[in-house]
């Protein structure tokens, strides 16, 4: 009974997605809804937060881990999904989507991301994943009736089988060579009986890496997230791309740096190569997109490439700066996002933020501050957390790819501030959009708190990333 | 490596056996092509047709609610093999499992897809 403690929020969002499941049919209108599920992500913070000291640090006979990490993680996943669902109030009506359903999802799919941070057997940390991207892809197409949200949903689909698929095989692999599917069990079959050089391991570490990088969207592997953030309702893209990143960095930094830790050789040239591709590929194709969710989406494939800089150095000081950059870009986009979903239909092309400045001071000042946070400009948290990983790479040697993180960092300030010149040097066109909902405007100001807070003390969050 | 041994013999076997018919079948058979003949997998259906006619979503509706019993079933066996071992513990594990499946059930059934108009 004790190992129950280790999954208190999971069972929390479970109950209550399964709640809502039950009476689905009564709900019809999605601010009740997205109450009871910002409180259900607050009851699982907190009684995450209550028991944390209590009963061990591993349970479930090894293969779920209850610590600083996995509840650092399990923070951010409530918190994302509390925001995700007060911006998702007025597209679902909007949209006619039905709410229960739609809200039961964004549960169970924040469910399985806690699982997944929380893993600490490779079968858990795929059960986990797994969960968290069938949720993920009946809602990027849970907009039935837009033909552009199937399409979107069948690409993500199949991309994400595969990735799936290849994400088993390097597990199968790996319990091929060494026997144990534990990540404790598996690094010291490595160390005991000197497999490091095992080509069959190698393969498998190589698969394993490949299908988590699918998850974080870094190239070559991020074919699936522009298409699935546009055809998506604004809501969930927002959610992807804050939690699915999140829960696929949190597998990551703990494969890396506990199961497959002899293997750092391998698995650290696998991740400068996704870093370096992510963060040139993705600012540079950024720089010529006009949808507003496109150019968010290549910009957290970008983002993924900067975080992955903290992990390859291997050292906990490393996964510490890789936890708070997860952290601290979920809050910026989950902003960006927001005034996105907050002007409506409007905000989805670049053409609706001209002379925002004149016409909705307060959101053009919001989208500012997340464009700066989003490009890395001090005195916002999306510097201190660049500054983190980038500085964690030069002292892991790393100084060529610290410098293309800073000249990528460049170019992604073109196409961030392009949206800010488009909103305060421009004429405004069309009417003044209408005052934000008061759901998206508490988001909003959550997210904007954490992104100054975050800039003007750095070491905010320093305490409680505590690498796996 | 020496227990992988069987295997390959067994490979091998089959791929001797398997080229044998296919070598033994275009040198002696005889033959005479025919436009039937000549068609993919030559069943009786034409390979290649547009779509005609609806079909109807209620039969996919039946076939999901039927794998939710036939994941129901899987997980029912083995666990009745080792009930008496499993004891208290089990039976408290298995009713969860039964009442998630359930809730799900029960969504389907609230929404009236056993409904058939």
């Amino acid at each position: 009974m004790t190992d129950l403690i280790l999954i208190v929020p999971e069972l929390v969002l479970v109950g209550a997605a399964l709640a809502l499941i039950l009476i689905a049919r009564h709900v019809e209108r999605a601010p009740s809804a997205a109450t009871w599920v910002v409180v259900a992500a607050v009851a699982a913070m907190g009684f995450g937060w209550a028991f944390s000291s209590e009963g061990s640090q591993i349970g479930f006979r090894g293969t779920i881990a209850g610590d600083g990490y996995a509840q650092f993680f399990k923070t951010l996943f409530a918190a994302t999904l509390a925001l995700a669902a007060l911006l998702s109030v007025r597209h679902l009506d909007a949209e006619r989507v039905p709410p229960a359903e739609y809200y039961a999802l964004l549960l169970l799919a924040s469910a399985g991301m806690m699982l997944a941070a929380s893993a600490a057997d490779l079968l858990i940390l795929y059960l986990g994943l797994e969960l968290m991207t069938l949720c993920s892809y009946v809602l990027v197409g849970i907009t039935r009736d837009r033909a552009i949200s199937n399409e979107a949903a069948v690409k993500y689909f199949l991309l994400g089988s595969f990735a799936s698929a290849l994400l088993l095989a390097g597990i199968s692999l790996a319990y091929g060579v060494t026997g144990a599917t534990g990540f404790a069990a598996i690094a010291s079959a490595v160390s005991d009986r000197s497999l490091g050089q095992h080509p069959v391991l190698l393969v498998g570490v190589a698969l394993v890496a490949v299908g988590l990088a699918f998850k974080i969207a870094a190239v070559p592997f991020h074919a699936w997230a522009p298409d699935a953030y546009q055809g998506a309702i604004a809501p969930v893209a927002a959610f992807l791309a804050a939690g699915s990143k999140a829960a696929g960095l949190a597998a990551l930094g703990r494969v890396c740096l506990v199961a497959f830790a002899p293997e750092q050789r391998v698995w650290s040239d696998i991740l400068v190569g996704l870093s370096a591709l992510s963060m040139a590929i993705g600012s540079l194709i950024a720089v010529s997109q006009t949808n507003m969710k496109r150019l968010l989406a290549y910009s957290s494939i970008a983002h993924a490439g900067y975080a992955l800089l903290g992990l390859i150095s291997g050292t906990p000081e490393g996964a510490a700066a890789t936890m708070t950059y997860a952290f601290i870009y979920a809050f910026m986009t989950l902003g960006a996002f927001g005034i996105v979903i907050g002007l409506g239909q409007r905000g989805e092309n670049l053409v609706g933020y001209h002379g925002l400045a004149r016409t909705a001071p307060w959101t053009a000042a919001l989208m500012f501050l997340f464009l700066l946070s989003l490009t890395g400009i001090p005195p916002t948290a999306g510097f201190a957390a660049k500054f983190g990983v980038i500085l964690s790479a030069v002292r892991a040697g790393y100084v060529v790819l610290a410098v293309l993180a800073v000249v990528c960092s460049v170019v992604s300030a073109f196409f961030y501030l392009r949206v800010a010149v488009l909103m305060y040097m421009t004429e405004p066109e069309g009417a003044a959009p209408g005052r934000l909902p008061a759901a998206v405007t508490t988001a909003l100001a959550v997210a904007a708190v954490v992104t100054i807070l975050g800039g003007i003390f750095p070491d905010t969050f320093a305490a409680w990333t505590v690498p796996p | 490596m020496s227990e992988y041994i069987g295997i390959v013999v067994t490979f091998v076997l089959a791929g001797m056996l398997v080229g044998a018919f296919i070598v033994l079948a275009s040198t002696l058979g005889p033959k005479k092509p025919s436009p039937v003949k000549s068609e993919p997998f030559e069943c009786g259906e034409v390979p290649f047709a547009l779509p005609r006619g609806h079909l109807s979503i209620k039969f996919y509706l039946t076939a999901i609610l039927f794998i939710l019993f036939d994941v129901e079933l899987v997980f029912l066996y083995p666990w009745a093999v080792v009930y008496r071992r499993l004891g208290g513990v089990g039976l408290t594990e298995m009713v969860i499992f039964l009442g998630v499946l359930m809730v799900g059930f029960f969504y389907a059934w609230d929404n009236g897809a056993l409904e058939w108009h």
